[in-house]
């Protein structure tokens, strides 16, 4: 019933191609240069086209220690994969049974638990950071894996999300699963979790980003290049030598690091929608 | 419950109450012996001018990011909502940036910038702009923004597109009735309609600019040059891990949750409530 | 087949409301009983206390004798029906009928011979792979029902199971209800708010209001003789009129004057109330020994078909008077008419709202 407008439409699809073009634009010339030689690269301003070292800058970084990291780009993807999964399986497991306490049971003190978890929605890593670091410290964890996903881990978020879905679970449901004779961890088992899929995968989505993109709290607990994650191992090539930015190892790692967030966005596109919008409510 | 309880306690409330003691104390450079220096980190902290840097910094780019990264977001919305077909491939095309880490979107920023071999710093190099970001501050905290904005618009894309397509038709159609064009369609009716989601966005995209986009500015620029793209957050980074200020940068912190606390509490007292229609 | 035995049950919430002040009542094997009264009274309380999802503040809770207090919904062997039939929206209709089955571990092909059979009788039998939101309305209905069928438990429990259906649906499947409940016997409570559905069902009827059973009885035997102005009120449709009155020497006396006259039940000076029903109000000509005699003037009418209904006002009152009135009458509004009643049709009800009893009264008690 809205006046279609020929004219607006077009304009609309134009601007949007356009858009899209120019948000593009910035991987495509870091995937072109990554497939430049260094002499390539610095013989004129970067090229809009790939270049004659094809995959060799590939093979090259993920075979080898480079660049003065003292490893090789593998390791950094394993290390990030780990970090990554462990933040979003960690974090979904124990907000699913946490935000599972706080709506399905009543307990002494559930009020106050849920303040603890819910103040932490207010301050991010990077606020408590240098405290954080001390208490990891004294417990003994840097440069491990606990210590890069554990105090990540500690985030309300997903508690809160889940916690928003369990209470819109009908009363009556809970109700006819305790007569069905269905105890508190068959119903979680049986009922909650299938019921969830969609919302699990959303929050698998946004955890699994959350945790690849770290940045800052990888950056300081780890020294170790057996732990360091790639997304920080970018600034460390950046400044690893003295003389020219080596852009096509750079460019390279950069490429590596965002395939497999950007691949789990794209395939996972529906969910991560559904869990973003949602969390809004 | 009991596992994040415990988490949250380990890794939360622990450090916090540390942050708040050590605020108050003095650690000699070695770190073996300190003191109560009661509210001495405050003082030094609130009476150093480049603490006032930071906080400005921090302002603009915060407010650069929010408004940049949401009135591109808005305006791509519109149109991707009003074209009817393509909406869904449009959304595909342009929420990819969500998932690239800030850090590596400062990478490829400063690829497109870098002096010598940057495609946009030589087209502006054509025009007569010198670009050095190294160099010049201003620069250098454009360069920060365009980065952290490219990555964030398309999370508020994604909300605007949503409440977009969520909004109730008849009203849009009532309008239309009336004789409304688009153009006043859109701030008559769409724009407040979607008050409570770009309120909503306007604190997702503050905090974005806080605190996330530390990577951006440490691969981009590291705080520089001369501290123009220092943050609050990334000072406290470099004041406490660089510098090794221990009693100054738990004292940063301290402030820092003091403001965040307080945001949110305005947020969800005051501004919430006005918002909605 | 069991027997259910209600004493003295009270149940206050954690927030201080008493939903039920002292419930008494025993349901025979294979009875159905149809607790109805209007919305917030505690009819739900009563059910989820019998099944065991609210706890019991006071009083004692008996299937076939035993005490169950205390046990947990499972283990009391009862099943119910909801309003929004909360079926498991993940779950095929077989794997929500088989859930409880599996639960306890029934052996496999036990619960695939029952679950067929339960289907088989509620008409089921090709939806068993569906989910619950590819079905219709009345589909989910009776998968709900068969849910609780096949778990052949000793008590059924309903809460307004037809209140989510339109009106037809709701007619067949309250047929429905009746003919499974007699076949398969098993002793049943049944909340409702509809009185229609309430007198049609019920083997014998509970009104409730505010946390106490007002009258419980055979269904005609409370639209008969209601024990109190509440009860009279409730049943019916449209509901019973009332008029203040003053006790009398033989009798009532309307406050325009007109005397009734009734045998000699109340001291004289005494306010009462006095309540007839639509249809008891004839016209004076066919009636001999009419207790009174009233001219009154038609407002307004309604025709519903076979009968027509008449609003009527009485010169000094303020009430209304409703009359049934034949489908075919020719009453015009404005027109005025001359009703009369019966004695055996009067109900007395004293300033407390307790019947008073006209002729020797026949009491039943709910236990
Ligand atoms: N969980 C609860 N906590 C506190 N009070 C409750 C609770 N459930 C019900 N009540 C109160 O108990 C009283 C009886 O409620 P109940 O649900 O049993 O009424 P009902 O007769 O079933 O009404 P309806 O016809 O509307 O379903 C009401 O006053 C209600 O507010
Ligand atoms: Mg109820």
């Amino acid at each position: 019933m809205q006046y279609r407008r020929p004219g607006l439409d077009r304009l609309s699809h134009a601007l949007l191609a356009l858009c899209c073009l120019l948000f593009l634009l910035p991987v495509w010339l870091a995937f072109t240069a990554s497939t430049h030689t260094l002499g390539a690269l610095y013989s004129q301003t970067a090229s809009l086209w790939f270049g004659e070292a094809g995959w060799d800058n590939y093979r090259h970084l993920l075979s080898g220690s480079f660049g003065g990291l003292g490893t090789d780009v593998l390791t950094l993807l394993i290390n990030s994969t780990i970090m990554a999964l462990g933040i979003a399986i960690g974090k979904i497991a124990i907000s699913v049974l946490a935000a599972y306490a706080i709506v399905f049971f009543r307990f002494p003190f559930r009020r106050l638990c849920f303040w603890l978890i819910f103040i932490t929605l207010m301050l991010p890593v990077e606020v408590r950071i240098l405290p954080t670091f001390e208490v990891v410290a004294d417990l003994g964890l840097l440069d491990s894996y606990a210590g890069l996903i554990l105090p990540l881990i500690a985030s309300a978020t997903a508690t809160f999300l889940m916690r928003q879905f369990f209470l819109t679970v009908p009363p009556e449901l809970v109700e006819a699963a305790r007569i069905d004779g269905a105890g508190p961890w068959r119903f979680l088992r049986d009922i909650l979790l299938p019921l969830s899929k969609t919302n699990l995968a959303a929050l698998f989505v946004i955890m699994f980003l959350y945790g690849w993109n770290q940045y800052l709290w990888p950056l300081l607990i780890t020294n170790d290049a057996d732990y360091l994650t790639i997304v920080v191992s970018l600034k460390r090539l950046l400044t690893s030598t003295d003389g020219l930015v080596p852009w096509q190892n750079v460019t390279t790692t950069a490429v590596l690091a965002m395939l497999p967030p950007v691949a789990v966005i794209l395939l996972m596109q529906r969910y991560f929608v559904k869990g973003l919008v949602d969390s809004e409510k | 419950m009991a596992p994040q309880l415990g988490i949250v306690l380990v890794f939360f409330f622990w450090p916090a109450l540390q942050a708040i003691e050590q605020a108050f104390y003095v650690e000699d450079a070695f770190g073996l012996s300190r003191e109560f220096a009661g509210l001495a980190n405050f003082e030094a902290v609130l009476s150093d001018a480049t603490y006032y840097q930071a906080l400005g910094t921090t302002l603009v780019f915060s407010l650069a990011v929010a408004l940049g990264a949401m009135s591109i977001a808005l305006l791509l919305a519109v149109m991707a909502d009003r074209v009817i077909r393509g909406a869904r491939v449009y959304r595909t095309l342009l929420v990819w940036p969500y998932a690239v880490a800030p850090a590596v979107a400062g990478v490829l920023w400063l690829f497109l910038f870098d002096p010598t071999l940057g495609l946009i710093s030589s087209l502006l190099g054509n025009v007569g702009i010198d670009w050095d970001h190294k160099l010049n501050g201003a620069q250098a905290l454009a360069l920060v923004i365009m980065a952290s904005v490219w990555k964030q618009m398309s999370y508020n894309f994604v909300f605007f597109l949503a409440a977009l397509q969520a909004l109730p038709k008849s009203l849009l159609e009532a309008a239309a009735i009336d004789r409304a064009g688009p153009w006043r369609r859109f701030w008559t009716i769409i724009f407040p309609l979607l008050s409570p989601t770009s309120f909503f966005l306007l604190v997702m995209n503050s905090v974005y600019a806080f605190f996330e986009t530390f990577g951006t500015i440490d691969t981009v620029t590291s705080g520089g040059p001369g501290g123009a793209t220092t943050t609050l957050v990334y000072k406290v980074y470099q004041d406490g891990f660089v510098g090794q200020d221990m009693g100054s940068s738990a004292a940063q912190s301290v402030l820092l949750m003091a403001l965040v606390g307080g945001l949110t509490w305005f947020q969800f007292r005051y501004v919430e409530r006005k918002v909605q229609y | 087949m069991a027997t259910l035995r209600l004493n003295g049950i009270h149940k206050r919430y954690p927030n201080g409301i008493t939903a039920l002040h002292g419930i008494d009542l025993s349901v025979a094997d294979g009875e159905l009983i149809v607790v109805v009264g209007p919305s917030g009274c505690g009819k739900s309380t009563l059910l989820r206390t019998v099944a065991g999802l609210e706890s019991i503040s006071d009083g004692e809770l008996m299937i076939n004798e035993q005490r169950v207090n205390a046990l947990e919904p499972a283990e009391r062997d009862i099943a119910m029906v909801f309003q929004n039939y909360a079926l498991y929206p993940h779950m095929s209709v077989f794997d929500n009928m088989a859930y409880a089955l599996k639960n306890r571990g029934t052996p496999k092909d036990e619960i695939r011979r029952r679950v067929t059979d339960t289907a088989r009788l509620l008409d089921l039998a090709e939806l068993l792979d569906r989910r619950p939101r590819h079905l219709s309305g009345g589909q989910r209905q009776r998968v709900a029902m068969g849910r609780a069928i096949v778990r052949e438990p000793q008590v059924f429990l309903f809460d307004e199971p037809l209140s989510n259906l339109d009106a037809k649906l709701r007619v067949q499947m309250r047929l429905e209800i009746r003919r499974l409940q007699k076949r398969l016997g098993i002793t049943s409570v049944y909340v409702t708010h509809d009185q229609v559905e309430a007198m049609t069902l019920a083997d014998r009827l509970v009104v409730m209001n505010g946390g106490h059973v007002e009258q419980c009885g055979t269904p005609m035997m409370l639209y008969a003789q209601p024990a109190t102005r509440f009860v009279a009120s409730f049943l019916g449709s449209p509901a019973m009129n009332f008029l203040p009155v003053t006790a009398h020497r033989d009798g009532v006396v309307l406050p325009n004057g007109v005397e009734v006259a009734l045998p000699d039940m109340l001291s004289e000076g005494r306010a009462a109330t006095l309540g007839i029903r639509p249809e008891h109000l004839v016209e004076a000509t066919s009636m001999a020994d009419a207790a009174a005699v009233l001219d009154v003037t038609v407002e307004m009418l309604e025709p519903l078909g076979a009968d027509t209904l008449a609003y009527t006002r009485l010169p000094g009152l303020e009430e209304w008077l409703v009359v049934r009135l034949d489908g075919a009458h020719a009453a015009r509004e404005g027109q005025r008419l001359s009703l009369a009643f019966a004695v055996a049709h009067c109900h007395v009800f004293d300033s407390q709202g307790a019947r008073v009893p006209l002729a020797e009264p026949e009491t039943q008690a709910c236990q």
